[in-house]
């Protein structure tokens, strides 16, 4: 069953995206290319969400023509200079630029429409993901904290801006936006589970002194565990705590002395080693019920899954050696 | 479960319906034998006191309709942050079907995702790059994320 | 106390098909007509430049930091906490920082805020014109006469509400004249306009009422309130906030809490 076009496409593996768009030629026809301003026909605002998804999936799999057909469809209900119709049409050039030329043009056209406008928010967007694309990261990091000063509310450009400085290696900065956009949604359990893992990389990237060590350390263990409270059987949450008291157990290395500056310290060796126990279980079990494809345990990750597995049998292994 | 909750809402309308007939039937009979007994004056008060059978009939009809009702909805939802975060995770789409084997319209799977996949910054001529590899290398096999 | 003998009044049945449902129909169609209408006049949202944008959403991250400060680590917090304390304080986010401290400009003069007022006199006139002018023709044609009888009892105190234009002092209050039946029909047909328009029309005045009632960010960020009063403010919301993580002994709630 291809999943629901309600939801953005943009990570699903290739196999879906390729079922969504061989919908696309039904999904077309099944709605009226015109928009009808009659009484009995009530509009519905997931249509268009739809449509933006189908452009996704289809320039992904290839698929320009239906993507046009649903940009003529956006375009007579929303008019040709609606922010977000503009950044489609964007997209889809993006798309179909052969050579870096073509993508340069695109670029001045994006500045060209900012010129005119200056918050247009959804094409500074893309301008930002286009220079990503093309390999100029310091011009989209620059161009992406400019939209930050004038927009710091907005969670998907903070963690975009995290990315980008975690592909540059830049763990501290990456932890800085991850955080803003903690503060944004507070109760988001993937991003908690993100900071953790952006802690436990900087904490284990070479040239972190040991007690910069501990400190990213405990608070990576404290991340995971604050993803794992805010959702039961979090297996991105549990495989984090996994990774990260095995990695403190390992070292052993004694707790640095009690500071009062207000950053993190890891807890005693006691509760670390509860704290693992409790994460193999966990991945255990759920190892377990998707391996049998449970009722109920049908959500997870074929691939976090494996992931899984493979981290508690290189457990067990180096439990069998010592 | 649909069914046994089926029946049993099924059969409480048909009391329910019993009963209604039955008051409809003392009210005719009892407007005909005041009229017959022809009092003006109390012509208004006509079919105040209906047989304590019809009332408890009635009573009993609802309660039963109320029990189907009850039993044909579907699973409350959790109303624990937690409970509910897991239960995206670990069901999926399964966990949000109503008995008809539909996922509900409003599931968006977990909706901080965006937060990560930040439609707006795709870079789509990677993931053509990616489609086109997938293809390539004999796609429909397994899928990696 | 003796019975009252139920007041019958013959009525000419033609009554009913050429009042109650030209009035109801009537009523329907001004509604329709009211809500495109809207929709024609409605400005389409002024579009804010990128220093308004600025200074708006900058005080909705203050405001952010301050509610889930917890989230925070404790120098994490300090740090956000000193930077927006520093730059509220020196306006560094306000759209013209060097008329900081003035008075705000009088709305009345100021354009952007003229243009609010004319589309709320929009909303309110395109309310009240169709609701004169239906009442006035209903009064004109159809009143003073009773077209219908309630089918349950009421007290005496809606006599003067459903029996309007007909003067007669000992008739049943069930009784209804034909300028009731308008008033009924209009808080009657909310939810036959939700069935016909979807569910955010504009005919329906109700919704209208509730939402002038709830004062919402538009009132946060309307002429005549000072960004730089708001920016001071926040700054000292922020400058008290005792803070506290929810990382604090995360841990031991985890171990307590979920059993294997």
């Amino acid at each position: 069953m291809a999943p629901s076009l309600i939801r953005s496409p943009v990570q699903l593996p290739p196999a879906e995206a390729l079922a969504i768009s061989q919908q696309a030629p039904a999904i077309l026809q099944s709605a009226p290319s015109a928009v009808s301003s009659s009484i009995l026909s009530k509009e519905k605002s997931e249509l268009w969400i739809e449509y933006e998804n189908l452009i996704l999936s289809c320039l992904r799999t290839g698929d320009e023509r239906a993507a046009h057909q649903c940009l003529d469809r956006l375009v007579t209900r929303f008019g040709e200079d609606n922010e977000r119709v503009l950044a489609l049409r964007g997209l889809i050039k993006e798309a179909e630029a052969q050579n870096n030329g073509e993508l340069e043009k695109v670029l001045k056209e994006y500045e060209e429409i900012l010129s005119k406008n200056d918050s247009n928010i959804p094409i500074m967007k893309r301008r930002i993901a286009l220079l990503r694309s093309m390999g100029r990261v310091s011009d989209a990091a620059s161009a992406l904290v400019q939209l930050l000063d004038f927009s710091p509310t907005d969670l998907e450009a903070w963690s975009e801006l995290s990315d980008l400085y975690f592909s540059q290696g830049l763990y501290p900065q990456a932890i800085y936006a991850m955080e803003e956009v903690l503060v944004l949604a507070p109760n988001a359990w993937n991003v908690h589970a993100r900071l953790g893992e952006l802690q436990y990389m900087a904490a284990t990237a070479s040239g972190a002194g040991n007690g910069a060590y501990q400190k990213q350390m405990a608070e990576a263990l404290k991340r995971f565990s604050r993803s794992i409270e805010l959702c039961d059987d979090y297996l991105r949450g549990y495989y984090g705590l996994k990774l990260v008291t095995k990695r403190i157990l390992k070292d052993s290395a004694k707790p640095t002395k009690q500071t009062d500056d207000g950053d993190f310290s890891l807890p005693d060796t006691r509760t670390i080693e509860r704290l693992n126990e409790l994460a193999t279980a966990k991945l255990a079990e759920i190892i377990r019920h998707s391996s049998a494809n449970d009722r109920g345990w049908r959500g997870y990750n074929a691939a976090e899954v494996a992931a899984a597995r493979e981290l508690l049998s290189e457990d067990a292994s180096s439990d069998i050696k010592r | 479960m649909t069914i046994l909750s089926k029946t049993i809402t099924a059969f409480g309308g048909i009391l329910l319906a019993h009963a209604c007939y039955s008051a409809q039937e003392h009210s005719a009979l009892h407007s005909l034998r005041v009229a017959t007994a022809a009092s003006l004056t109390s012509s208004s008060t006509v079919a105040n006191s209906l047989p304590i059978d019809v009332v408890i009939e009635t009573i009993v009809a609802t309660f039963i309709i109320l029990l189907g009702l009850v039993l044909g909805t579907r699973p409350l939802r959790p109303i624990q942050w937690r409970v509910w975060a897991g239960k995206i995770e670990r069901e999926g789409e399964d966990g949000f079907k109503d008995n008809n084997g539909e996922v509900n319209k409003d599931y968006m799977g977990n909706p901080f995702n965006f937060i990560e996949s930040r439609p707006n910054f795709v870079d789509i001529r990677k993931q053509r790059k990616e489609f086109a590899e997938w293809v390539r290398t004999g796609g429909g096999g397994q899928s990696t994320r | 106390m003796a019975q009252v003998p139920v007041q019958t009044i013959h009525r000419d049945p033609q009554l009913f098909y050429w009042i109650l449902f030209p009035i109801t129909i009537v009523m329907i169609l001004t509604g329709i007509l009211r809500h495109y209408a809207t929709v024609l006049m409605a400005s389409a949202p002024k579009k804010l430049d990128q220093k308004t944008t600025r200074e708006q959403r900058s005080l909705l991250h203050g405001m952010q930091v301050r509610s889930s400060f917890h989230a925070l680590s404790k120098r994490s917090f300090n740090s956000r906490r000193d930077a927006l304390i520093t730059a509220y304080e020196s306006g560094a986010y306000l759209k013209d920082p060097e008329r900081k401290g003035q008075p705000p400009a009088n709305p009345m003069t100021d354009p952007s805020s003229m243009e609010g007022m004319m589309g709320m006199m929009k909303n309110q006139m395109a309310m009240i014109i169709p609701n004169t002018l239906i009442m006035s023709w209903i009064n004109a044609f159809f009143s003073g006469y009773v077209i219908m009888k309630l089918p349950f009892p009421l007290t005496i105190k809606f006599k003067s509400m459903l029996q309007a234009g007909v003067a007669t002092k000992d008739m049943d209050p069930r009784w209804m004249s034909s300028i009731s039946w308008y008033f009924l029909c209009i808080f009657g047909l909310q939810s036959v306009f939700n069935f016909i328009l979807g569910n955010d029309n504009a005919a329906s005045q109700m919704a209208q009422q509730m939402g002038q009632m709830g004062p919402q960010t538009a009132q946060m960020f309307g002429p005549g309130v000072d960004p730089n009063k708001q920016f001071l403010a926040e700054a000292e919301n922020i400058a008290v906030v005792d803070h506290y993580s929810v990382l604090d002994g995360v841990e031991d709630r985890l171990l307590e809490g979920i059993r294997v």
